[in-house]
């Protein structure tokens, strides 16, 4: 028995019956998931793509990469199948021994050998990665495809490893014996060891394979993406190479953090963020901080969350699940069958964990793929995260327990300084930062309010409601975003009180799909320079302020305030994509609205 | 080549110079070949330098200081204590 409740499904189960044929038997690690058959057929969607069909790489090579990984994170369930499945491919005894445990392997060719050599330090210490590794793999002859199937099938080997060592499935065929594993290193991607590599987790080092532009038009699962979050991750870009691996991704996302019968997207997107913050993956860290903060979670709580999720405001069930999580996840050498007990005890019912056990395997998956691939964010991560990755000092070791503290001033802010002086009342320091943030108070006003006179009302109302609250303010997020939030309530008010309808949080993927450009005429080669910058700038200012409101604050904010879009996202509290769409939709209104002014002459372009 | 309407998906992104090469390839071999895309991407790229230099929304030092002048003196005259901790 695993450590959770089988059911018995029927042999013509088709992701049985796939197994049966592929391998000759039905791994017990699929029968531990048969509480919830969508996470087996996920699983068997991975394994048929990756692993058994033919790619750039032989199936003995997908196989010893699968066993090398297991024997690694002592892993004696997948160790003793994987080790089956090699003989029965026809390898010999003497070579499973050796890469069961670790020993040379002297009829493996160089490229063999360095392979799994990467292979291992990914799955062990994945942000070590770097373009160094890749070259060495192409001096031995592996090409953008293959080092791409091997980054995918050891990501599949730590997804089944992390699998079982949260289910517990019986053996399918006893265990091997393991004698290196006093000599070992411990296994996991943990955290041990590895900031004081001095590496920097959130440096850019990729991409490291090319990846050929492909259509969403052509490509169901892009066209899905698309629609699902108003974007196509980096993450799917970058495997291009390989649309059928892909495709089998999507599906396993789509059974696995999709459906809400059983863990909420909330819950599970908590997982991925605080797993992947353990593994110090910046770049699924970014990711999982917007996708929370389209799901209505405010940005500085999914930053906590990054950081340190025992000082969030999640409940006290849920930070055990996170606590569950990341030590599969991320610290697997301390996990037992004691967390499935402490989770019950916390109420959680066994579908629940099981499927807390397979997000945090894909969870797995998807941090070893981007790190062996080197993958470039979509995403700034959460200030407080970077901080955290990029300064080995001390305060941020792992404690004993490998978790990464919070500690005070989490975010590098300019104002600090100035804030504490005004927090301990002195005057100066507050009307320094007034003076300072006036030109980002006024613009915000401005943009919410559609009107200056209304700003420049509006703006003292601000500055003594921020004198007047600025001891609370914790330092979680910089100074001026907490002003920008207070001119925002403030103006916000204003226009209720107005009576104005003008919505700010309107969601606008489906309207804005269809929408097109009408003006067609080319623009003049230098168009400033036919007007007086004092008219150029009342036209842009009727421009902007001609807009709905939602535009013209993105573009406020990202054109003229001229913050980073991930900055405006924060400020605004939406996530990056959905200010890409309303500063482009925004960015075309005023080029509509601008388009009379600019373009040739009719007489000029007829020549 | 790809179809207009694939080249405005990834509009926004090579707008802020934030596509991958090979699909900054794709697009502007595109905007090469297709007169109404190179007319949009063109006008929209020079609305952003227009907008972004046109240092639109200052309020002058004039309007500024009384403002914040205001404020400091409501704030001394009120006897404000200490801030809330």
């Amino acid at each position: 028995m695993s450590f959770l409740s089988e059911v018995q499904l029927e042999e013509k189960f088709g992701p049985f019956v796939g197994f049966q044929e592929a391998l000759g038997f039905v791994p017990n690690l699929l029968r531990a998931q048969t509480l919830l058959p969508r996470l087996v057929e996920a699983q068997t969607k991975l394994e048929t793509a990756v692993r058994i069909h033919e790619g750039a790489i032989s199936r003995v090579q997908k196989e010893r990469i699968f066993l090398r990984v297991a024997a690694d994170r002592q892993d004696l369930y997948c160790a003793g199948m994987d080790s089956k499945v090699l003989s029965s491919l026809g390898v010999s005894d003497r070579q499973v021994q050796a890469l069961l445990n670790d020993q040379r392997l002297e009829d493996l060719s160089a490229a063999d050998a360095t392979s799994l050599e990467f292979c291992l330090k990914l799955s062990r210490n994945g942000p070590s990665v770097s373009v160094e590794d890749i070259k060495a793999l192409r001096e031995c002859g592996f090409e953008d495809e293959s080092i791409l199937e091997t980054v995918i099938v050891t990501a599949l080997a730590v997804y089944r490893c992390t699998l079982s060592m949260g289910l517990g499935p019986e053996p399918d065929f006893g265990t091997p014996k393991l004698t290196s594993m006093s000599v070992s290193p411990p296994p996991g991607v943990g955290l041990r060891g590895l900031l004081s590599d001095a590496h920097d987790a959130t440096q850019r080092k990729g991409p490291y394979v090319s990846a050929p532009y492909l259509s969403p038009k052509a490509f169901a699962p892009f066209a899905i993406l698309e629609k699902s979050h108003g974007f196509i991750p980096n993450f799917f870009r970058a495997q291009t190479l390989r649309p059928d691996l892909l495709e089998a991704e999507a599906e396993a996302v789509a059974r696995i953090l999709l459906p809400e019968d059983v863990l909420t997207r909330v819950q599970k997107e908590c997982i991925l963020l605080a797993v992947s913050a353990a593994n110090l993956n910046s770049y699924c860290v970014a990711m999982h901080c917007n996708l929370l903060r389209g799901l209505g979670m405010p940005s500085e709580e999914g930053d906590q969350i990054a950081v340190d999720h025992h000082q969030s405001g999640l409940s006290e069930a849920d930070k055990g699940l996170l606590d569950f999580a990341v030590k599969l996840g991320a610290r697997v050498s301390d996990f037992s069958r004691a967390d499935i007990v402490n989770l019950k005890t916390l109420g959680f019912a066994e579908e629940q964990i099981l499927e807390c056990v397979a997000v945090t395997a894909l969870n797995n998956f998807a941090n070893t793929l981007q790190m062996g691939l080197g993958i470039e964010p979509d995403f700034e991560p959460p200030p407080a995260f970077q901080n955290k990755a990029h300064l080995p000092n001390a305060a941020n070791r792992p404690t004993e327990t490998g978790r990464i503290i919070a500690g005070p001033g989490a975010v590098q802010d300019p104002d600090a300084g100035l804030v504490a002086e005004a927090q301990g009342g002195r005057l100066e320091a507050f009307e320094e930062l007034a003076r300072r943030h006036s030109q980002l108070i006024y613009r915000a006003l401005a943009a919410i309010l559609g009107n200056q006179a209304d700003a420049q009302d509006a703006m003292q109302d601000t500055l003594l409601s921020a004198f007047k609250h600025i001891g609370e303010f914790q330092g979680r997020s910089k100074f001026s975003t907490w002003l920008v939030s207070i001119a925002r309530n403030k103006a916000l008010q204003r226009l209720r009180d107005r009576k104005n309808d003008e919505s700010l949080d309107q969601d606008e993927y489906e309207e804005d799909r269809g929408f097109r450009p009408r003006q067609v005429r080319a623009w003049q080669d230098n168009p400033e320079q036919c007007y007086s910058k004092f008219e150029i700038r009342q036209l842009v200012e009727r421009g902007i302020l001609g807009l709905p409101a939602k535009y013209r604050v993105v573009v406020m904010l990202r054109d003229i305030e001229q913050l980073s879009t991930d900055e405006v996202a924060r400020q605004l509290g939406l996530s990056v994509p959905a200010v890409k769409v309303r500063l482009l939709r925004g960015r075309l209104m005023l080029r509509e609205w601008l388009s009379p002014y600019f373009t040739t002459s009719i007489k000029r372009a007829a020549q | 080549m790809i179809t207009c309407e694939e080249f405005f998906t990834e509009f926004a992104d090579y707008l802020e110079n934030q596509v991958s090469p090979e699909v900054r390839t794709e697009l502007e071999l595109h905007l090469s070949q297709c007169r109404a895309c190179h007319v949009l991407y063109d006008s929209t790229h020079k609305t952003v330098k227009i907008v972004t230099e046109s240092a639109s929304f200052e309020l002058p030092q004039s309007v500024c200081d009384p403002i914040i002048d205001r404020v400091m003196a409501k704030l001394r005259t009120e006897g404000h204590g200490l801030p809330l901790r």
